[in-house]
């Protein structure tokens, strides 16, 4: 890693930037275009969500509050734990644990710098790590094992049985800072008792660790606390889910990413529902116009992207999107699994899904523990692709409701459960009538394949499918 | 050396395999060592490690996977589309990792291209990757799920005795196991490495009690040999699913020895027992497989991996481990990497490699890298 970024502490400097960011609209319309020219590699991205009003203006302060979280994190007396996107954050904030995702903290640095997080990529390889593993965990997890973030308590993941190199990325996180480690672990199965059974066990075992780090018990009232906001929370989700069905879709493009960014950096707390709120607001003002959520207002097609997006610096996938006309139908990470869930509803997956029951502790830590068993990912990529509950029949009745002309497929080299079998998973999602595209890039790392041989290839896809002539 | 021991190991559908075929006797293969062989035993079922030993090519695996794959479940799989696995009557998935997970599609999916590839007997076996009390709970009941799934398409029935049967038979090749161990580790052994990994890998390949008596009497054999192997460098070997002999072969050459390993063909996991004294040997089978947290799937538990190498290498006299992982393995090459900054630190040289599982296609470039390791014991033998 090069000295020059060894002298920048990693939260602070992702904090500064998106702190100064959430001021940005706070002068005058000329001033901000001014600001703009200052910031080549990153106005685009905030461009892109400031543009949606409101819903963008809390999206960046959101950011801030949770990065700020982190920086102040030792002042506060607050023990930190390193985890994972597809890990409930809710558990932390009722256990007033600073929770650091490492996936939410390598898309900050790749939309905001130019040169993403290369140098934190390849740290770890120099401390031992592998260049083929996930590069989602690896991008910010550099930073942590150069000794330039916070200092970490703990560290937290809910991969194994779904996916090794993330779940390996903490084990080898835990190891190398010397610090404790704990992992809910997945069966191949979502349903049936024993299956229910093994996660609440599973995540009991998880409380008692937590409370052995903090010190602490968890209390009822917080945990009640935290999980009723969840519940408005999943009722806005489902609201926006619900809109995003309409044609065209009054959704901005970057609704997709700011519904399950909300929910990675916040779920079960006030900015989550707010920033949530702002956008079931902006998208009602829409469908009550007939608008489309493009800013072109031409919804020329709808996409599905079955895995994750791509981070590129600058947003430029959505940005690409608006150009295109494409309307964005979400990915594996913005579907919520709440049993009032749209696509839950529609599709009878009601014994697939959660539901919170606030009768007593008990039933509290029970709840989240189905809950967190139905994360994004944690749901779907845990058994055999085709089996019932995961990734082909979710991807697949997800398209049908959402009306979908094609399914992309976007991850990383690392993603090892889903590279093992996306040709035959493609294979049936066209023999469902969706022409389905695989990206080769690396959502997190451009120097895979640059943003514009993917551009390029995806619009080739889509001119050789005949999909936008 | 026992030739039949070698060419268990070496050929896929070898004399036992065809010999209990012809008795009418099933075959059903499994892709990791956390599947109970004792379960199989029990149901008069020859259990058989799948491998990807004899690929040529990935034509067939590169058609269902994806490329950031590990190359030795596309080897399997390009094995089974070439009928080079017809005999097996039955196929138990365990997901070791993701990659050999995505083995369970890609060769499903294979069969609906190629008849006859998938086996009527398709499983999905999976193992929790941690050891705690509710864990082994649920892994006792997967045991149970599978014997429920053996006895009603197989027709059998598995009683508490076959498995009481079963354990000690494998018990006994563990303790047989663990004395081949134990002489390859004395100061000149009286087997090289290459022999040692095909005697080991025989045992998953032909009925354990033939393998058993086999065994026995290769041990004899060894005992009563005079020239032993001297003077070469001894190394340690490492990591990933390895059951090419050849590797080995080229490893050791002419200078060096393997006399010890940690590879899940090897010697991982014969040096402990099922507790046979268990009132119910499901539950015993439950807590043996899942307490062996030798491999890295099992995470959080890389200090006791690392104990049982730093005792290995003292008990062996290692001068040298080689810490390989076959490329897209990132579960062994991460923990090679801690491995390597461990041992290091205790100053015990490591060369840490990245290959791919199959023909030795690399070996220009491992045969420099290991000269110069070797070079650097040397080195270290003369200031010792």
């Amino acid at each position: 890693m090069r000295r020059a970024l060894r002298e920048y502490n990693f939260d602070w400097m992702l904090y500064s930037t998106y702190d100064a960011a959430s001021k940005l609209m706070a002068g005058t319309e000329k001033e901000y275009a001014h600001t703009l020219r200052y910031i080549p590699y990153f106005r685009g991205m905030i461009d892109a969500v400031l543009s949606t009003g409101e819903p963008g203006l809390s999206f960046v302060r959101t950011c801030a509050e949770y990065l700020k979280n982190i920086v102040t994190a030792r002042e506060r007396g607050r023990k930190v734990a390193i985890t994972s996107f597809c890990f409930s954050p809710v558990i932390f904030y009722a256990m007033d644990i600073t929770p650091v995702c490492l996936e939410v903290m390598s898309v900050f640095l790749t939309f905001t710098y130019r040169r993403g997080s290369a140098e934190f990529l390849d740290f770890c390889n120099e401390a031992g790590f592998t260049e083929t593993s996930c590069s989602s965990q690896r991008g910010s997890l550099g930073a942590y094992l150069a000794g330039i973030g916070v200092d970490i308590d703990m560290v937290v993941t809910d991969t194994p049985g779904v996916c090794d190199t993330n779940a390996n990325a903490f084990a080898f996180a835990a190891e190398w800072l010397g610090r404790p480690f704990f992992q809910l672990d997945m069966p191949p199965l979502l349903k049936g008792e024993r299956y229910d059974r093994y996660h609440r066990d599973d995540y009991r075992a998880l409380v008692s660790f937590l409370e052995a780090q903090t010190g602490t018990k968890l209390r009822a009232e917080r945990l009640a606390a935290v999980l009723g906001e969840l519940r408005k929370q999943d009722g806005l989700i489902a609201e926006l889910e619900e809109m995003g069905r309409i044609v065209p879709s009054p959704l901005p493009p970057a609704f997709t990413l700011m519904n399950y960014a909300a929910r990675f950096l916040f779920a079960g707390m006030k900015p989550c529902t707010d920033m949530l709120q702002s956008m079931v607001n902006a998208a009602r003002e829409n469908a009550a116009r007939g608008a489309s959520g493009l800013a072109g207002g031409a919804e020329r097609l709808r996409g599905f992207f079955c895995y994750i997006d791509h981070y590129t610096y600058n947003m430029r996938m959505w940005r690409m999107a608006e150009d295109l006309g494409v309307c964005l139908q979400g990915n594996i990470l913005s579907r919520n699994w709440s049993i009032d869930a749209p696509h839950v509803r529609e599709n009878h997956m009601e014994d697939s899904a959660y539901s919170i029951d606030m009768t007593d502790l008990d039933s509290m830590i029970d709840s989240v523990a189905i809950m967190n068993s139905r994360m994004p990912m944690i749901k779907s990529i845990r058994g055999p692709f085709d089996a019932p509950d995961m990734w082909l029949e979710d991807t697949l009745s997800l398209a049908r409701m959402y009306s979908a002309d094609f399914v992309v497929y976007s991850g990383t080299p690392g993603c090892r459960n889903t590279w093992g079998m996306v040709k035959p998973f493609a294979r049936e999602t066209e023999k469902a009538g969706f022409p389905t595209h695989i990206m080769y890039s690396d959502a997190f790392d451009d120097r895979v394949q640059s943003w514009e041989a993917t551009r390029a290839r995806f619009e080739e896809f889509l001119r050789v499918r005949r999909l936008l002539v | 050396m026992n030739g039949r021991l070698i060419e268990a190991a070496e050929t896929l559908n070898n004399e036992f395999v065809r010999q209990w075929k012809e008795d009418g006797g099933r075959v059903v293969g499994y892709t990791c060592s956390y599947a109970p062989d004792e379960v199989f035993h029990a149901a008069g079922i020859l259990p058989y490690r799948i491998r990807g030993y004899g690929a040529q090519e990935t034509t067939i695996g590169d058609t269902y996977f994806g490329p950031f794959i590990c190359s030795l479940p596309k080897c399997m799989l390009q094995l089974a589309g070439g009928g080079a696995f017809d005999f097996l009557d039955g196929v138990v998935i365990v997901p070791g990792c993701d990659s050999m997970r995505r083995l369970d599609d890609c060769w499903r999916k294979a069969g609906e291209d190629m008849a006859g590839v998938v086996p009527p007997f398709f499983f999905h076996f999976a193992v929790p990757h941690k050891f705690a009390d509710y864990t082994v709970n649920w892994f006792e009941g997967e045991i149970r799920r599978l014997i429920e799934a053996v006895e009603r398409h197989f027709d059998v029935r598995i009683t508490v005795e076959a498995l009481r049967v079963a354990i000690a038979a494998y018990n006994r090749g563990r303790v047989l196991l663990e004395e081949l161990e134990r002489m390859r580790r004395l100061p000149e052994p009286p087997i090289a490495g290459a022999e040692a990994l095909s005697v080991v890998i025989a045992g998953s390949a032909m009925p354990r009690d033939a393998y058993n008596d086999l065994l026995e009497e290769c041990i004899l054999d060894l005992r009563a040999k005079t020239r032993c192997l001297q003077g070469r460098r001894r190394l340690m070997l490492v990591g990933s699913a390895s059951d090419d002999t050849a590797l080995v072969r080229f490893l050791e050459g002419d200078r060096a020895l393997v006399v010890a390993d940690n590879l899940c063909f090897g010697a991982r996991f014969h040096n402990d027992r099922v507790d046979d004294g268990v009132l119910d040997p499901v539950r015993a089978l439950a807590e043996r497989y899942l307490r062996r947290s030798d491999c890295p799937r099992m995470y959080g538990d890389y200090r006791r991996r690392l104990e049982i190498l730093t005792d290995a290498i003292q008990s062996a006299s290692v001068e040298g481990v080689i810490l390989q992982n076959i490329r897209f393995c990132d579960l062994h090459g991460a923990e090679n990497g801690l491995f390597e900054r461990d041992l290091e630190a205790r100053g015990i040289p490591c060369m840490r490699i990245e290959r791919e599982y199959g023909p030795l296609v690399e070996t220009g470039r491992l045969k420099m890298r290991l000269d110069a390791f070797l070079e650097r014991i040397d080195g270290k033998r003369r200031t010792a």
